[in-house]
């Protein structure tokens, strides 16, 4: 078959267009904005250099956000991969109960986050509660979930996880049955106990599924904003906020659509490195067979 | 004759689609406030009575569409948007009048107002304030009478009187910072008895840089809010709501409620099983001193194809009396309009009206207006971020330097775009 230049232009002209449009111009705009002072709603702005970003490596609201988005991320991302794998394994076999337990975790990925924020919301209640009326009818003393900014932000992770393990699962499952049953089989005729099947051959031919999860997982947790937004709103006093969190607030009710644009361009930086980084890692480690 | 017949019926008919295809119909958007106590059917049926009276203009309502996005946030994007509305009620005009994106009304234009100046910005006034509320403490007389409490005069009054219900087993206050918002209600009444009842006019000698956040008054306001926030709120102050204050209080479970008189349309439910009082955070000497938010109203967008339509539009929602009083029914308002407009009030909201009668009114701090108003952004960082520090604890001037620095940061902004 001739290959035709002109045809393939014309297949991957709108897929461009779209990304065009939607993904390179508003990240060129953000770039342009976040070295200007414009408020948001002027007609008229002005060129003030690095400013914004010599103000936002000195701002300490920022370092907090950025410390909060790290923490969630960490814990989302061992719960969606360390959990992830281990119930992917465990639930690997065709029968009723691994097939109901598979839906089962899979069934809040479908849920809107800010459904599931607020239906957590309701759950962690301090006063009145799911929890604490459960734990009031056998005498134990309400929880209050939100005591520390820490033990919020820990609360709010799990909630994330809840929400998404569920599509990590179903990589992990989907890898899991790339991997040719043989191998097992002659692992288990050499005399290769479970423990060492599952480092030695499950976990590196798994590689491919980790590394695609991981950087879902960690770009995921670095843009958090649909759950802490609804369940805290970033408080009590910015304790909570996400990067994300921060840069809305300063646009939309602070007027610095300007800082707001730097934020997003550092956190932008900020995913762009740790994805090479972790890419590089996890692709050594891929195994070929 | 036929032909000829048909074709100046045809070029009647296209004359006719195309002089009401071309006739520009009068249309104007209102960007409302939805309330759960002002619905969109209310303000729908607003629009409904003006386009009655006045058939060849179309009032079109919009509203924020999620509860998420609060109101001034919305109409920011509409202005971003180029979709500024032509009315919009306003609750913070001071972050849209550096940008020339509202219209400033005519002398004369508000005369039906008892008092047309208040919240003028730089000599003009941008907003027709459509209504009136104070702030103070709701509390359970029958609890206090109980308990051999009389309603405090002083602040250590107050003090004594938390001590006394919390020796009682009773949790004293209702408060919540989980929302962001209501805790900064009792931040407010602290500072306009200690700071705004000396100087009503300090918020604009603050955006002059003449007087700084950090000053010896501020900082005991802000330290008696904290002593309120971390001895008597409760140990779940951090995972409070607005909704479970409003259950605390109505079910008896704390025995005051510091919050705006809004909280009179839920008294008026009459859901709780005692009787609820009324008084304002007093201060070291007495209880004088009221604050009042007057910082919402209605206002013009200044690119506007028919600015007369609309002040005629506001012109009506405050003279029809009908109309404006079941406005001020909703949430059992105080009236800003010259001619008294009479509406169903509970008793509690009467007593109110008579206590505040002799007292000093002064705005609520962080809803100051017109040139007093805080600096873009500042009503937002006193709100969700320095109140609720310092409701957990954070050090109280150490909390007004860093408010001190995001005025610095607000105002160079202003002083950039200039």
């Amino acid at each position: 078959m001739k290959h035709n230049k002109l045809h393939d232009f014309l297949l991957v002209f709108p897929g461009y267009l779209i990304y065009t449009v939607f993904m390179i111009v508003p990240l060129g705009m953000t770039m342009f904005y976040s070295f200007t002072n414009w408020d948001g709603i002027s007609k008229k702005f002005k060129m003030i250099g690095f400013k914004n970003f010599v103000r936002l490596f000195s701002d300490a609201q920022f370092y907090n956000a950025l410390k909060v988005t790290l923490i969630i991320t960490v814990i989302t991302v061992l719960i969606y991969n360390v959990l992830g794998v281990f119930l992917a394994v465990a639930l690997n076999r065709k029968n009723r109960v691994c097939a109901f337990t598979k839906s089962a975790v899979f069934v809040p990925t479908v849920l809107s986050s800010v459904v599931v924020a607020f239906i957590w919301s309701y759950i962690m209640q301090t006063d009145g509660g799911v929890i604490n009326t459960l734990l009031a009818l056998v005498g134990i003393a309400p929880v209050n979930f939100y005591k520390t900014p820490l033990d919020t932000i820990v609360m709010i992770s799990v909630i994330i996880s809840w929400n998404g393990l569920g599509l990590f699962l179903v990589i992990y499952v989907a890898t899991l049955n790339t991997i040719p049953p043989e191998l097992m089989e002659a692992a288990e005729v050499d005399g290769a106990n479970g423990f060492q099947r599952f480092f030695r051959i499950t976990l590196p031919l798994m590689m491919p599924g980790i590394t695609i999860n991981s950087i879902l997982s960690i770009a995921g947790g670095l843009k958090q904003y649909d759950h802490v937004k609804v369940i805290t709103g970033g408080g009590p006093g910015g304790a909570t906020q996400t990067i994300t969190l921060m840069s809305v607030e300063k646009a939309f009710e602070y007027n610095r659509r300007g800082y707001s644009s730097a934020i997003i361009l550092v956190l932008f930086v900020l995913i762009v490195i740790v994805s090479v980084v972790q890419l590089s890692i996890t692709k050594r480690r891929e195994v070929k067979y | 004759m036929k032909k000829f017949l048909s074709l100046i019926l045809c070029v009647l008919l296209i004359c006719g689609i195309a002089t009401a295809a071309f006739a520009e119909e009068t249309k104007i958007v209102f960007c409302v406030n939805i309330q759960p106590q002002l619905p969109l059917e209310f303000w729908q049926s607003i629009a409904d009575r003006y386009m009655a009276a006045n058939p060849d203009v179309k009032v079109e309502i919009i509203g924020n569409p999620s509860s998420n996005v609060t109101l001034p946030q919305y109409e920011k994007d509409l202005l971003a948007t180029d979709q500024f509305p032509d009315i919009m009620v306003m609750q913070n005009p001071a972050d849209f009048v550096p940008s020339g994106a509202l219209l400033a009304f005519d002398d004369g234009d508000l005369d039906y107002l008892a008092d047309p100046e208040v919240g003028k910005i730089g000599g003009k006034q941008y907003v027709a304030n459509y209504k009136k509320q104070i702030i103070g403490v709701f509390y359970n007389k029958d609890m206090f009478a109980a308990n051999g409490i009389e309603v405090p005069t002083t602040y250590q009054a107050l003090i004594d009187a938390c001590d006394k219900l919390l020796e009682a087993g009773i949790q004293p206050v209702s408060l919540g910072l989980k929302d962001g918002w209501p805790q900064g209600q009792l931040a407010n009444m602290f500072a306009g008895t200690d700071l705004l009842a000396k100087d009503t006019h300090w918020g604009a000698k603050r955006n002059a840089d003449e007087v700084k956040f950090n000053n010896p008054d501020l900082v005991k306001a802000m330290q008696k809010y904290q002593t309120i926030c971390t001895k008597y709120c409760g140990d779940n102050i951090t995972g409070i709501t607005y909704t479970q204050m409003l259950e605390q209080f109505f079910n008896g479970n704390a025995a005051m409620l510091p919050i705006g008189s809004w909280v009179n349309a839920e008294v008026e439910k009459g859901l709780q099983d005692f009787e609820v009082g009324w008084f304002p955070i007093p201060g070291d000497e007495d209880a004088n001193v009221v604050s009042v938010f007057v910082n919402e109203g209605l206002s013009i967008g200044a690119n506007t194809k028919y600015p007369e339509v609309c002040k005629d539009f506001i012109h009506f929602f405050f003279t029809d009396k009908e109309l404006y009083g079941e406005f001020l029914h909703s949430e059992q308002l105080f009236s800003t309009t010259k001619d008294t407009v009479e509406y169903e009030m509970i008793p509690l909201r009467k007593d109110m009206e008579e206590q505040i009668a002799s007292m000093t009114e002064v705005e609520g701090f962080e809803s100051m207006t017109g040139d007093d108003a805080f600096l873009p952004g500042l009503k937002d960082y006193f709100t969700n971020k320095m109140t609720q520090n310092i409701a957990i604890g954070a050090d109280v001037e150490a909390e007004l330097d860093a408010f001190d620095a995001e005025w610095e940061i607000s105002n160079e902004a202003i002083e950039d775009a200039a």
